[in-house]
């Protein structure tokens, strides 16, 4: 495994993610996102609302990374933001980690348990089947 | 000192087989529980670990990278004789202490300790508990050869004399059905094991075992394991603890998210697999609690069986293409000659004419002997 030593971009989202600010954002994070191997870390702390456009986006965004060899990672989602994302049964889609501080760190090293689980640990797997 | 392993693997008192294999020699994450234990066991030091399956040859390990342990099949009235004769080897080629591992569950137990507490407490077979519970791991002097035998013969049951039990405290898993080989999968690739995946490290979270074909534009998502040779098409999404053991395939498209797709298994173009165990073409929804018989190929496939079958029918196709079509074109029965149109016309269609009691009535008429041969031909041209 190769050590990284690539910048690693962390952008805060809007309050409100409609099909406008989605555009904005897109607009902002554009010259981030066509570099080689791009790294990005969005914050989602201050999502209060997100839209089919701004899950759009966030595909959109994903999709550019990835076709660059690069990757996208989500951070601290809201509420509200990891209710549209499992909604929409995006949020599998992403690796979702409970600070920007792990999601960036995320990239030289793995750690499990900043990662958000509910759906792994949400109650045991014995129980569950009882 | 000298110490050897012994490990034992039969279906006595287990109800998790999956897959048609006992659950201790499924692979999960790259290897098999016995796997781990032999490496548990290698990593204390153990000289020589010999296991006991019951079962057909095809059921002992094949070397896929790890040093496994000397595998011994037996049939299922055998299994405890040739147990016992087996520890018998082991202590006449120089054991001093053997360690007994029944493997139903995978434990990660401190070898170390439990040789210690041997040693202290002067036992001639001790035992490891975990909670309430005794589990199927001793420690057995060598010398004490009546002991052992009383162990085997009451299939680890009893024990003749005092058979003190340290407590177990580290990560266990029994191992008894698809739920608990998920949930160990998930523990090894989120670290809370002290054994790790199989395969080396793509990138942070994501292990590859060498031969493992992933296509551009598949997205695997930390944690996940791709075991060796397996094959992960355009499109696919792996995500979530998800792990794709050896010579498995996943289809264009697909989406696997918490899953355990099992070694061999085919997994179909543009489906949603979550929350399940796949192999042996069976699907086992743990949400649902239920175990589901995929007959159909596209869809869940187990490829083990197949594969062979499916070079040899190419094969013979393949040789069988030129003399069959030698020999249809000498012997072959001729083409009928086509109807003419006429006679086309005349004849009703039998799905429209006795079947819905409907009679085509131009293909009766005299009408019909009006028009030439070339009729299509003036209706393809009609606007000419």
């Amino acid at each position: 495994m190769e050590i990284n030593s690539r910048p690693v971009v962390v952008k805060r989202m809007p309050e409100r993610v409609n099909a406008r600010t989605a555009r904005e954002f897109l607009r902002d994070v554009r010259p981030f996102l066509v570099t080689d191997r791009p790294q990005l870390v969005f914050d989602l702390s201050q999502v209060v609302q997100l839209d089919a456009a701004g899950v759009e986006m966030l595909l959109r965004c994903m999709s550019e990374a990835h076709r660059r060899d690069g990757d996208l990672k989500l951070a601290s989602p809201s509420a509200q933001a990891s209710v549209i994302l499992e909604l929409t049964r995006t949020e599998r889609l992403f690796e979702i980690y409970e600070s920007s501080t792990d999601a960036v760190r995320s990239f030289s090293g793995f750690l499990p348990n900043a990662m958000r689980q509910q759906l792994l640990h949400k109650r045991p797997l014995n129980q569950a089947v009882a | 000192m000298d110490i050897r392993g012994l490990v034992l693997i039969n279906s006595e008192g287990m109800n998790g087989e999956f897959s048609g294999l006992p659950p201790a020699l499924v692979e999960v994450a790259g290897k098999s529980a016995l796997q781990r234990t032999t490496e548990r066991l290698r990593q204390f030091g153990a000289a020589e670990i010999k296991a006991v399956i019951e079962g057909p040859v095809t059921f002992a390990p094949r070397g896929n990278g790890i040093t496994g342990p000397k595998c011994i099949t037996t049939s299922r009235e055998r299994f405890w004789r040739v147990a016992e004769n087996a520890f018998a080897e082991l202590v006449q080629d120089g054991a001093e202490l053997v360690l007994l591992f029944r493997l139903g569950g995978y434990a990660e137990i401190d070898i170390e300790r439990l040789v210690q507490f041997h040693l202290d407490q002067h036992c001639r077979v001790s035992q490891v508990s975990y909670g309430i519970e005794s589990l199927e791991i001793f420690c057995i002097s060598a010398s004490r050869r009546n002991d052992a035998a009383s162990l085997f013969r009451s299939q680890l049951t009893k024990c003749r004399s005092d058979c003190p039990s340290v407590e177990h405290t580290g990560y266990m898993n029994p191992l008894a059905g698809p739920t608990d080989l998920r949930q160990f999968a998930i523990d090894i690739l989120t670290l809370k094991t002290e054994t790790r995946p199989g395969g080396k490290p793509l990138r942070p979270g994501v292990w590859v075992s060498p031969g493992a074909q992933i296509e551009k534009g598949a997205r695997l998502l930390a944690p996940a394991f791709i075991g060796a040779f397996a094959k992960v098409r355009a499109g696919a999404v792996i995500t979530r603890c998800t792990s794709v053991e050896h010579h498995s395939q996943i289809d264009c498209g697909t989406v696997v998210e918490n899953s355990s797709i099992l070694p061999y298994s085919y997994v179909g173009a543009g489906l949603d697999i979550a929350h399940s165990v796949v192999g042996a073409g069976q699907l086992a929804s743990l949400r649902r609690d239920t175990v589901v018989d995929v007959r159909d190929g596209k869809l869940i496939a187990h490829l083990a069986a197949t594969s062979g079958r499916k070079l040899l029918g190419s094969a013979t196709e393949f040789l069988a293409y030129l003399p069959k079509q030698v020999w249809q074109g000498m012997f072959g029965a001729r083409r009928r000659l086509e109807p003419d149109f006429n006679t086309a016309l005349r004849q009703a269609s039998p799905s429209l004419g006795t079947a819905s009691g409907y009679q085509a009535p131009a293909c009766d008429t005299e009408a019909a002997d009006k028009f030439s041969g070339s009729l299509a031909v003036a209706r393809r041209y009609g606007n000419q």
